[in-house]
């Protein structure tokens, strides 16, 4: 009997039901909902559809017709590569660099993490401050400098680089401490090994740790480029209504726009399925890309 | 055996507690049955209104915040009410924009509406007039006769809907143009007067820009309405405004394609901001109290925006520095065709609505009318009009003594102004203003012609 216990599983299944109601109340039933919505016609934010489009599927042809759609999708992608070199690579040269030093890895830890406590939107508005056309902090560095003109850093043409910056600069610390973390669990015994055998800094680092950082390394992309989906507040706090003419749109913002600027519920609800769909293959092309080795 | 029992108690003890909390709630509504035949019997209520056994707590949501000019008056009338009648007040009051309007609505649909809200009486008040979430005034009075009786009812907007009124105005607004005479000075321009026309307009622009000014402060990227609202009005007349086209080949969508071209030109000529495409509202703004830009078409509510700019400290108008008030005035909008530069955007498009849930709750009824009434009184809308107009049969003389610099400017101007005309995007809502508010840097870029966009929403508007 007293074996026997840790057999029966029942117990765990009725703690798993509260659990399991909370998802379906407030997530999978919204999804479904929303994937319903997304066919129908709706004219109000809170209000039930009055019918279906005709044809039902309508929002969906549209969304091929529309250019902003494009542009969402594309800028989301460039976020992801943006996210993935970046937050990423930058994360990685740091934690290496860090792991060299002798003294102060806590202080670089803390000072690099830091930016992953302020919300978003402070930081939106802060890099709003920086990147000013009149009075801003770059500008007034670059007018100091000599330069006779001001530089819209929200033009067209630098507009993206100007969004991606912040969130770039935002994420880097928090996979900084991931690799950190993962450099610390490579044994010293092989790179006492490798310096016993000769190696310089650069072959430890090329040969032992970043090889046995594969799999921390595969974490942090899969993190990163789902992440990049998601990324919304920064970049709407900075570019509001994908300003400057429509050309800083993400998934995320293009879909809340339409919902809550333009009061196109039903086509936002069709965007929201969009962002799911590409979330769900993009997740998996970077999980079999970044797939885990055994070592 | 124990350890199953275990389990099968702490299963219990969750479940209970999951019980527990449904059972506040329905403790916490256990009154509902009671307070759902009040609600039923509400016209037995009707029957017999009474005062409110104890204090009352209002949801009350305004757009007096921000830089409204009355935002502090707003303040001041709820404290001087609540002090004086015990009862409370939850104030949800926020910035009038489209995330504002958006969220009183949803509140309606989803039945969370507040229970007395000052809001605007146009289009953007049609969908919980037509749910019925709102009494009528003449339904109020035929319990509370005295309701709004000091104000003239023929000023009083009707709704869209079914004709009837709802809103009790407190103040009126008009648009106008506010002027930076430091920079018209430095460009040897003179303020403009009643007789300024569009082409005197783009010569001053050319010598503010000559002088190394930027002539007009205007975010078109972001905020494009005002310009939007007078280019249009530039191509018809008072009388034809406020008509919304059946399409763009009837006399007024010609002019409202006309409109859009007209601020096209305006951008080709440099007139606006460098980055009036990817500028916010707030940044433009900040332009023209710095002394960068000369001009500015906005709201009356932008004299307590631009007197808040000339205070060290915003919340405090005895810092403020008269001298740098003193660089600011408001004239006409330059006119055009049939329409004089004294006709003028304006009216009064916003009011008090007592909700149907307060109205039906006999606790809350009595003290909701009374706050309309108290907001709505002689005295306090008089302190709320200032430079503005009111519905007021009798209103109080005005001690022009109280009142800055640029208030008594304000009044001086709305003495030559001769039509106030209510605004044609009151009346043209959703989404089919986005192709021509949204897409504004798409057709002074030259990428979406002013036809198409203005088609474009003129078939979304049709189809609502």
């Amino acid at each position: 009997m007293g074996a026997n216990i840790y057999r029966n599983k029942k117990p765990a299944f009725v703690f798993l039901v509260p659990a399991f109601l909370f998802m379906v109340v407030f997530l999978y039933y919204p999804f479904v909902k929303n994937i319903f919505n997304s066919f129908m016609e709706i004219k109000r934010l809170g209000s039930a559809g009055t019918g279906f489009h005709t044809p039902w599927y309508s929002n969906y042809v549209e969304m091929f017709h529309d250019q902003n759609v494009w542009t969402a999708v594309r800028n989301t992608i460039v976020m992801m590569i943006v996210t993935l070199v970046g937050q990423v690579g930058i994360a990685i040269v740091l934690a290496l660099m860090v792991d060299n030093i002798g003294r102060g890895k806590q202080f670089f830890r803390t000072v690099f993490f830091f930016p992953i406590v302020i919300s978003a939107t402070a930081l939106g508005l802060m890099f709003n401050l920086i990147f000013l056309y009149d009075k801003g902090m770059i500008n007034q560095i670059l007018e100091a400098l000599g330069k006779q003109n001001l530089t819209d850093w929200k033009a067209e043409g630098i507009a993206l680089v100007t969004m991606m910056l912040p969130v770039m600069w935002q994420y880097v610390g928090f996979y900084f401490v991931i690799l950190v973390t993962g450099l610390n669990n490579i044994s010293d015994e092989l790179y006492e090994a490798a310096r016993i055998d000769g190696a310089t800094r650069l072959q430890i680092v090329r040969y032992i740790s970043v090889p046995l950082l594969h799999n921390v390394i595969c974490t942090c992309s899969v993190l990163a480029v789902t992440g990049a989906l998601k990324v919304f507040d920064l970049p709407w706090v900075m570019f509001p209504k994908g300003m400057p003419l429509k050309t800083t749109f993400l998934t995320g913002t293009y879909m809340y726009y339409q919902t809550m600027e333009t009061k196109n519920v039903d086509y936002g609800a069709a965007l929201a399925v969009l962002i799911v769909v590409l979330g769900v293959i993009l997740s998996k092309v970077v999980n079999w890309i970044f797939r885990e080795k055994d070592y | 055996m124990k350890k199953r029992w275990i389990a099968a108690m702490l299963t219990g003890a969750m479940v209970l507690s999951v019980t527990a909390c449904g059972g506040s709630d329905s403790a916490g509504g256990g009154e509902a049955p009671a307070a759902a035949q009040n609600d039923a019997g509400s016209s037995d209520a009707a029957e017999a209104p009474s005062e409110a056994a104890g204090p009352v707590e209002l949801v009350v949501t305004t757009t007096f915040a921000g830089e409204d000019g009355n935002a502090q008056n707003y303040k001041d009338a709820v404290a001087a009410w609540e002090a004086e009648t015990g009862n409370a007040i939850v104030d949800t009051s926020a910035t009038a924009d489209e995330t504002f309007k958006t969220r009183v609505i949803t509140d309606f649909e989803t039945g969370s509406e507040p229970d007395v809200l000052f809001f605007f009486n146009g289009a953007d008040s049609n969908s919980f007039i037509e749910a019925g979430k709102v009494v009528s005034i003449d339904e109020i009075r035929t319990e509370f006769p005295e309701y709004a009786s000091n104000m003239n009812d023929d000023l009083i907007a009707d709704s869209l809907v079914d004709g009837k009124k709802y809103a009790v105005p407190v103040s009126g607004y008009w648009e106008a143009m506010f002027v930076n005479t430091e920079v018209l000075d430095a460009a040897g321009v003179s303020v403009p007067g009643a007789d300024y026309t569009m082409d005197q307009f783009k010569e001053d622009c050319a010598k503010i820009k000559e002088a190394g000014y930027t002539p007009i402060a205007a975010a078109l990227g972001n905020i494009p309405h005002y310009w939007w609202e007078f280019a249009i009005f530039n191509n018809q007349s008072p009388e034809t405004h406020l008509e919304v086209p059946a399409d763009i080949s009837d006399e007024n969508g010609k002019a409202w394609v006309a409109g859009m071209n007209d601020i096209k030109e305006l951008y080709e000529l440099g007139c606006f901001p460098e980055n009036t495409l990817s500028a916010t509202d707030d940044e433009t703004f900040a332009m023209f109290t710095d002394g960068k830009a000369a001009f500015l078409i906005d709201g009356s509510w932008k004299v307590g925006g631009i007197v808040s700019a000339c205070q060290s400290d915003p919340e405090d108008p005895s810092t403020l520095d008269a001298e740098k008030l003193a660089h600011f005035d408001v004239t006409y909008v330059p006119g055009k065709g049939s329409r004089k530069a004294t006709d003028l955007v304006g009216g009064l498009s916003s009011g008090y609505f007592i909700t149907r849930q307060a109205w039906e709750d006999p606790e809350k009824k009595a003290a909701a009318v009374n706050f309309v009434e108290y907001m709505t009184s002689d005295d306090v809308v008089s302190v709320f009009a200032q430079h503005t107009a009111s519905a007021l049969k009798d209103a109080p003389e005005v001690d022009e003594a109280q009142f800055n610099a640029l208030q008594v400017k304000a009044m001086d101007m709305m003495s030559g102004v001769t039509s106030l005309t209510g605004a044609v995007q009151d009346l043209f809502m959703g989404d089919c203003r986005v192709s021509t508010f949204d897409g504004m840097p798409e057709i002074v870029t030259g990428r979406v012609s002013a036809q198409d966009a203005v088609a474009e929403g003129l078939e979304m508007y049709q189809n609502q």
